[in-house]
């Protein structure tokens, strides 16, 4: 039987919210339940209101929890922001310092009595956080107090907190781990007989899942891909992206280079990329702004670049640490006038993992620059995923091995079908060719005797700028002739149509809210609506013919992040097909499922 | 051997007769054969202007790329393969003006390229706006009233943030020009030579004979290149006497001997391993 437990953990930015979540997904993790953490939280360093909302499960999850089981109100603000909200049934660790017991030196910024009013749930179990810390040894470990609390009501054995701490802090001594295990202990020991009434089967499992982000995901496909080089400028929530390949640079060969703004990113990127090594570059709408003239020169000059958006609302500075998906059309149409382009929305992490392995095969088969669509909410939801990490031996490069000097032999081979490469010489090489395929041959500077010779102006076949009208077209049709070939790259959107009905409403979404759009029918369908859904993976550029035949007769709710139904729009303009109705969020928090229930319902009246 | 020549090549030129240009590109050329590098074994990075231009009338491996960006995208080409020769050919507006952020990185980073201005105090492709090294006051169509910011000065700036290869060469000098270029290429670390030269169409105040007036060769009244200090007042002065030569000339570490990884080959040259990078998962 399916048990679900959401767990929401509130308090002050600076409190350790994150650490309290991050150490009982761990756990859970050991005991082979699967969780989803997302972080909810301010553009602050300290103070302000954070949560952590943890969603714990004996089976897979693929949506964040919303109202939660167990609330821990670190602070006075989350029990105020919560409780009316509470469920009968939930459970309430409460810190709540004793006042007279509070020395001067201990913030203090616990609940009083009448704080409790309102509060839709009367068990509350009332602890002292800080008091307990201090007496562990150190207000530092009021985090681990907290969380002793929390697996002590959630009746997780002492034994697998204490296993997880010890390795935990293992490398800092057997001083910290005495201090965090006493602290634990205080915690659970101060749950006194408190449990809460649904319970996991807690013990120690092997299990064959990890517990991962959009973020890391997207990091570790591009070391499968062998990127080498990320450049990037700092923006949340693109940075975790870098941060995820950093622990891996005295492992592998890759160099992290914290550019001087998005500009310089993205040409260092393509710098790179022209030079033969796979670039990678994170940013979010804001930056992606400044990268947009790069976006340019990339597909002019035909160099494989690969861009991660991780989106939030915008526009202009918006809400930095918040979600959206705001930026589908933009990307789509980013730069001046027209170029093919490759634009991937991966659901999940271990979609994300393999979406970038993608976007780097497809930008380096077809020389056009591919997008990977993350947003806040993806990139730092942590989600226990199966294992999937597929890295393959090889990865296949489509540059023309000049093989005169050994510098070449990190390029495996030469699979550019478009021309025969043997046939390249010094003389006759050019950059540029006009292909059946519109794929020209891409040899790297100075590996051999050929010359590459790329620019940003129009230009002829072999790289110099031309101003000559036929040549304009030609190249302008050169470049538009990939496209036909791109389009069958694509995978056409996920599709479930529910048996046994002649339902043709379709929840129809991308990207990120895959997850929360799939279990939202599967609730509908507990309350005996039938209702299909249509998901987007591989969103651009678009077969419209194929598209058209999977999307006829279905009645299209789009469910998306942004203001203008974006996804709707452009189905519209590829298929003709318009959309029935539409489920937009726009307050820069994540779909929960049980809010495209409730909007789904209005619509379906 | 090489030979000037061998960079020769039959693409027509497009810079307008008597520009400075010509002369900048012909020290290049013999600079290069006398270093013995074949076209194919150099890479021109250049931006956006009739300096941006330069590789497209001679042989070589070239990436002419967006306004102000050359210094970006040669710092990723270098960092992919630091085996490169990279020359990067800008003008005054390109690299003091639009690329401005990423030239004070580029000094940073040490990134080990040659960065050759062309600076003309114009702008000469879209015809005859101020550029950042206009002088004050100066006149042209669209700055009617005379140019109201002082000029940048790259060589103080360059040395200010920690520069440690600043030259300043005058097209109108050639074998002078040729010899800091030679320099800049043997150099290992960011090496700029900002290169005064006349734009026959557009600036007609700063021209070659107003520059043949001034200059003259630091190193002929015995400059010491290894002096900051002194090269730091040589850099101010402009006016009557303008200094040309090598300002400042100090051994240095190379981004690429800064970053571990790139301390034993260069990035494209590992090979890539599926196995060993799953395990480090």
């Amino acid at each position: 039987m399916k048990t679900n437990i959401t767990v929401k953990i509130g308090g002050e930015a600076g409190q350790g919210i994150q650490t309290i979540g991050t150490l009982l997904a761990e756990v859970c993790h050991s005991a082979g339940l699967f969780t989803f953490s997302i972080d909810d939280f301010e553009s602050r360093i300290r103070g302000g209101h954070s949560f952590n909302l943890l969603r714990i499960s004996n089976e897979k999850v693929i949506a964040p929890g919303h109202i939660p089981d167990i609330l821990v109100a670190i602070d006075q603000r989350t029990m105020n922001l919560n409780k009316a909200s509470l469920l009968s049934d939930s459970l309430v660790i409460l810190n709540a310092e004793n006042k007279s017991d509070s020395t001067p030196d201990i913030d203090d910024n616990s609940c009083s009595e009448a704080d409790l009013e309102g509060c839709g749930s009367s068990n509350i179990l009332k602890i002292s956080l800080n008091r307990l810390a201090k007496e562990a040894g150190g207000l530092i470990t009021a985090n681990t107090v907290a969380a002793g609390c929390i697996f002590a009501v959630l009746g997780t054995p002492f034994e697998m907190l204490k296993e997880l701490l010890v390795k935990k802090f293992k490398a800092k001594g057997d001083k910290i781990i005495d201090l965090n295990l006493t602290a634990a202990q205080k915690g659970y020991e101060a749950a006194g007989t408190v449990r809460y009434h649904k319970k996991f089967d807690w013990k120690p499992t092997k299990t064959d899942t990890i517990v991962i982000s959009g973020a890391k995901a997207a990091g570790l496909g591009a070391l499968a891909s062998d990127c080498r080089f990320f450049p990037f400028y700092p923006m949340s929530p693109a940075t975790g992206v870098i941060a995820s390949v950093v622990p891996y640079s005295g492992k592998l060969p890759i160099v992290v280079e914290q550019a001087e703004d998005e500009i310089a990113a993205v040409n260092m990127a393509i710098g790179a990329s022209f030079a033969g090594v796979r670039s990678m570059t994170s940013t979010s709408g804001g930056g992606f702004c400044l990268m947009t003239e790069g976006l340019g020169i990339a597909a002019m000059t035909e160099t494989p670049l690969v861009i991660v958006n991780s989106q939030r609302p915008g526009p202009a500075t918006g809400l930095p640490t918040r979600t959206a998906q705001p930026d589908l059309l933009f990307v789509i149409n980013a730069s001046q006038d027209d170029f093919p382009r490759f634009v991937l929305a991966p659901g999940n992490p271990a979609e994300t993992f393999e979406s970038v392995k993608k976007a780097f095969y497809l930008s380096e088969k077809y020389q056009v620059p591919s997008i990977i669509m993350l947003d806040q909410f993806l990139a730092t939801s942590q989600v226990t995923q199966q294992n999937f990490f597929k890295v393959d031996k090889d990865v296949e490069r489509f540059i023309i091995n000049q093989d005169n000097s050994s510098k070449v032999s990190s390029l495996n081979g030469d699979n550019l079908k478009s021309s025969d490469s043997s046939s390249q010489t010094p003389e006759t090489y050019k950059r540029y060719a006009i292909t059946d395929s519109g794929i020209s041959p891409r040899a790297l500077p100075c590996m051999g005797n050929i010359m590459v010779r790329a620019t940003g102006n129009e230009h002829n076949e072999k790289g110099e700028i031309s101003e000559d009208a036929t040549n304009k077209v030609k190249m302008t049709n050169k470049r538009n002739s990939k496209l036909a070939a791109m389009k069958q790259e694509m995978d056409l959107p996920e599709v479930f149509c529910p048996k046994g009905t002649d339902n043709q409403l379709f929840l129809t979404g991308w990207g990120s809210s895959k997850g929360p759009i799939i279990e939202a029918c599967e609730i509908l369908k507990s309350k005996g609506v039938n209702i299909g859904y249509i998901i987007f993976k591989d969103i651009y550029p678009m077969d419209g013919n194929a598209l058209k035949k999977v999307l006829e007769n279905k009645k299209l709710i789009m469910v998306e992040q942004n203001s203008n139904c974006q996804m709707g729009k452009l189905i519209t303009q590829e298929t003709g097909i318009s959309y029935y109705s539409s489920i937009l969020k726009i307050d820069g928090r994540p779909f929960y499922p049980q809010y495209i229930v409730e909007k789904a319902l209005e619509i379906i009246g | 051997m090489v030979e000037p020549k061998d960079y020769d090549n039959d693409f027509e030129n497009k810079w307008c007769p008597g520009c400075g240009n010509f002369l900048i590109q012909k020290a290049m050329k013999q600079t290069f054969a006398e270093l013995n590098i074949p076209p194919e074994k150099i890479l021109f990075v250049s931006g956006i202007g009739q300096a941006g231009k330069t590789p497209h009338f001679m042989k070589g491996n070239m990436f002419h790329c967006l306004h102000g960006r050359a210094l970006a995208v040669a710092t990723g080409a270098k960092i992919a393969n630091h085996d490169l020769n990279i020359v990067v050919n800008s003008g005054d507006g390109d690299c003091y003006g639009e690329g401005g952020n990423h030239f004070l990185a580029a000094i940073r980073r040490n990134i080990d390229i040659t960065l050759l201005v062309h600076n003309n105090q114009v702008y000469g492709l879209t015809k005859g706006q101020a550029s950042p090294t206009s002088a004050l006051g100066m006149v042209t169509k669209l700055q009617k009233h005379g140019v109201t910011s002082s000029p940048f000065n790259p060589l103080a700036t360059a040395l200010g943030s920690g520069a440690e290869f600043v030259a300043r060469g005058f097209s109108g000098e050639p074998e002078q020009l040729k010899e800091l270029i030679k320099q800049a290429m043997n150099y290992r670390g960011f090496a700029l030579v900002d290169i005064l030269q006349p734009c026959v169409s557009f600036n007609k105040i700063n021209t070659h004979q107003w520059y043949k007036d001034r200059v003259y060769d630091i190193q002929s009244i015995g400059h010491d290149s290894s002096d900051l200090a002194k090269a730091i007042v040589l850099s101010l002065e402009w006016g009557d006497k303008i200094p040309t030569g090598l300002f400042y000339k100090k051994e240095s570490i190379p981004f690429h001997s800064r970053v571990g990884v790139l301390q034993d080959r260069t990035l494209i040259s590992y090979p890539f391993d599926g196995e060993k990078t799953a395990a480090a998962f």
